[in-house]
């Protein structure tokens, strides 16, 4: 995957309003330069000519020069990997990187190289939801692990007897970093898939783990209900806990009822389960 | 101990859109800061203006920790999202696009004066309407202080 580059050379005053404009385009990030901004967007989803149309309406007001650059990914969080250290969960769970001693006395050891995906544990909200799945009888259970990024999560569920494990993530470096971190962890039976939550219609699971967001939360919260068979447990982080709320009202109109939730730092992880 | 700052990033990034890519991506991660926890917690924090474009200043510690503030939209955004508006004029000079009301003018400035180098409103004010005059955006009615 390439990312682009545009690079717009012009004048103070209208950096703001280009800013509006390709905001509308596919452009997410943008940066004030000495000369102007440059914008950022994925290269499949850039459009030259909707730019120029854009350049082309505000050339009277200023003149712009635009250039454009590709940048390849690569693992930027590379020097932060590089350097993590391990940690550990309610004494239980270990997580480490590959290039980590092994530590005894831990009955879950996971092992994780992240290559810029989400999940080493050290965010409150990984760290909550393996300690919610220290407290879930996951063994011989079907379990769904929704915006799966390294990976962790499913990891813990096959350590802890899960029976069958279903994973997706919407970005491809996610699903080639989990297989990775699969493989390490010698946790091979995973159903992965590249796409939304939709990927998985018609399966039924015991278990629904979804560390993501508030607002991916609240827009998939329906789709889990269905995937739930009845008595089954949905367990939810990846937003604060003034969310909580918000959060409580979907789930029960989706059908699930809130058992319990916990707070780390602000963070917060919600247990529900499927009434009926 | 205050921690020492190594240094200042400053961004503008749509609402719940932060993701390990350029700019982000190469600008943290070169300084050995963890990406994937910036994203989290931005996303986290702008969520109720997701979409929306967001200036962000991000204070990076030399311990490799860091914090950011988010700041209000830029004028023109909070403008098109006025006029309900996808784009501004052709022409801004001579075609108007769309319009909005001084009411709306003073509300948009009233969210931005946070982050104005201005004390007053009326300031603030001239300066939205500025920003929606060169993007075709027509202000209906009177200025408030037409019969000052």
């Amino acid at each position: 995957m390439n990312f682009v580059e545009l690079h717009i050379q012009t004048s103070t005053d209208l950096v703001e309003i280009l800013i509006a404009e390709l905001g509308n385009l596919a452009f997410d990030t943008f940066e004030e330069t000495d000369d102007g901004l440059n914008a950022y967007a994925e290269e499949v989803n850039f459009d030259l000519e909707a730019v120029n149309e854009i350049i082309g309406r505000y050339n009277e007001l200023g003149a712009m020069t635009i250039t454009t650059k590709l940048i390849p990914k690569e693992n930027w969080n590379e020097e932060w990997e590089k350097n993590f250290h391990p940690i550990t969960v309610k004494d239980q769970i270990l997580v480490r990187a590959d290039f980590h001693e092994p530590q005894k006395g831990f009955p879950y050891e996971i092992i994780i190289v992240p290559k810029m995906s989400f999940g080493t544990g050290h965010h409150d909200t990984t760290s909550q939801m393996l300690q919610w799945q220290l407290q879930t009888d996951q063994k011989d259970k079907t379990v769904l692990d929704a915006g799966t990024g390294t990976g962790i999560l499913s990891i813990m569920a096959g350590k802890c007897g899960a029976s069958k494990i279903l994973a997706n993530d919407i970005d491809e470096w996610c699903i080639d970093n989990s297989q990775e971190n699969f493989s390490l962890n010698e946790c091979q039976e995973v159903d992965l898939r590249l796409g939304d939550i939709q990927v998985f219609e018609g399966e039924q699971v015991d278990i629904i783990l979804a560390n993501i967001n508030k607002n991916v939360l609240l827009k998939e919260i329906p789709f889990y209900a269905k995937l739930l068979k009845t008595k089954g447990s949905l367990i939810l982080s990846g937003f604060y806990e003034h969310d909580i709320p918000d959060l409580e009202q979907c789930l029960t109109s989706a059908g699930l009822k809130k058992e319990a939730h916990t707070v780390q730092n602000n963070w917060a992880a919600i247990r529900c389960m499927k009434a009926s | 101990m205050a921690k020492e700052i190594s240094g200042y990033l400053k961004l503008q990034i749509k609402g719940g859109a932060a993701n390990p890519s350029p700019p982000v991506g190469p600008a943290l991660g070169s300084k050995g800061l963890n990406i994937m926890e910036f994203c989290k917690q931005f996303n986290a924090r702008s969520q109720e203006k997701q979409g929306q474009v967001l200036p962000v200043l991000i204070t990076i510690y030399t311990d490799k920790s860091f914090d950011f503030v988010i700041k209000t939209p830029p004028a023109a955004v909070l403008v098109m999202n006025a006029a309900k508006l996808k784009k501004g004029s052709a022409e801004s000079n001579r075609t108007k696009v769309g319009s909005i009301t001084w009411d709306q003018v003073k509300e948009i400035a009233e969210t931005k004066l946070p982050d104005l180098n201005a004390f007053d409103i009326q300031p603030a004010m001239r300066m939205v309407a500025g920003t929606a005059r060169s993007m075709g955006v027509k202000i209906t009615g009177d200025a408030p202080w037409a019969n000052n």
